[in-house]
């Protein structure tokens, strides 16, 4: 499938939402993209490429809620932590709850908990998302 | 000056996630200043659909953060080795803070991204930086912290 923005892979395979947020998947294959130079011989999912996964199902989510005339970019990584590594046959599940920047309604502010099959925390993510309307440049 | 094979000898990460290009400037235990190139070419501009605007190629935040990342991994590993030391094991990415994203960089844009040490341990580094593209600032990292994990950690799996 083809994407619309530049990304450095399809970091989410499935959406769900939940009471408060949203809950993505992405199941680590070391043929994705980027992995085999992170690292050759020993791939390891980029700590980075945990936030793309964030930010991507936290971007549909706002795409589904305001509709396709908007756009979505990250303004922010407010912070980031680290705990466990992924490695290929790993999924990955962010945890993320969503909620509307109450002094800048073009701001939302995604709290994610990232977690791996065997229930182990991987990563705890916070970003800023900037909402503009209209799909285009113009 | 650091060209890409010297930083092949200093970094584990290779094509085509080996985010810096040459290292313009380095003052081990202080600061460097590094460039990666952005093009087209890259995977991810990969399998974009048609008739996009420009916006659509900005460049992925997530890579400018691995590439000024690398550059500060960079920063370290010269400065442990002007201090006579090694960090032993595979240098992660530990954590960041406040990396504010204030504009785009395009394919045929150079970043150029600057990296000053905050405090620096054996094995942990604490730096913050920026990132240019010409006279714009296009990113600003608050604070990062990479640290360098046994390798017997990251094969067993949970560390930290």
């Amino acid at each position: 499938m083809s994407r619309s923005f530049a990304a450095p892979l399809d970091a989410v395979d499935e959406v769900r939402t939940s009471a408060d947020g949203i809950t993505a998947t992405k199941r680590i294959v070391a043929t994705d993209p980027y992995l085999a130079g992170h690292y050759p011989g020993f791939p390891i999912y980029p700590g980075v490429f945990t936030v793309e996964t964030v930010h991507q199902a936290a971007r549909r989510a706002v795409e589904a809620s305001r509709g396709p005339d908007v756009r979505v970019e990250l303004a922010a990584v407010r912070s980031v932590r680290f705990k466990a590594p992924l490695l290929p046959g790993d999924v990955l599940t962010v945890s993320c709850q969503l909620r509307d920047d109450p002094d800048d309604p073009r701001r939302v502010r995604v709290v994610a908990d990232c977690r791996r099959g065997d229930g182990a925390a991987s990563a705890k993510v916070t970003l800023e998302l900037r909402v503009r309307s209209g799909a285009t440049d113009a | 000056m650091l060209e890409y094979a010297d930083l092949t000898a200093i970094l584990p990460h290779r094509h085509p996630i080996l985010q810096v290009d040459r290292v313009l400037e380095v003052e081990p235990g202080r600061r460097i200043v590094a460039t990666k190139a952005v093009t087209g070419t890259e995977p991810c501009f990969a399998g974009l659909a048609e008739g996009l605007p420009q916006s659509a190629y900005a460049y992925p935040a997530a890579l400018i953060v691995e590439s000024l990342g690398q550059a500060g991994a960079v920063l370290w590993l010269l400065s442990a080795q002007a201090g006579g030391e090694t960090p032993e094991g595979t240098l992660v990415f530990g954590a960041a803070r406040d990396f504010e994203f204030l504009g785009a960089a395009y394919p045929g844009d150079v970043l150029r991204h600057e990296v000053v040490v905050e405090s620096l341990k054996p094995n942990s580094a604490v730096m913050r930086g920026e990132t240019w593209v010409g006279e714009r600032r296009i990113a600003v990292v608050g604070s990062m912290l990479a640290v360098a994990r046994p390798d017997t950690e990251l094969a067993a799996g949970p560390t930290g």
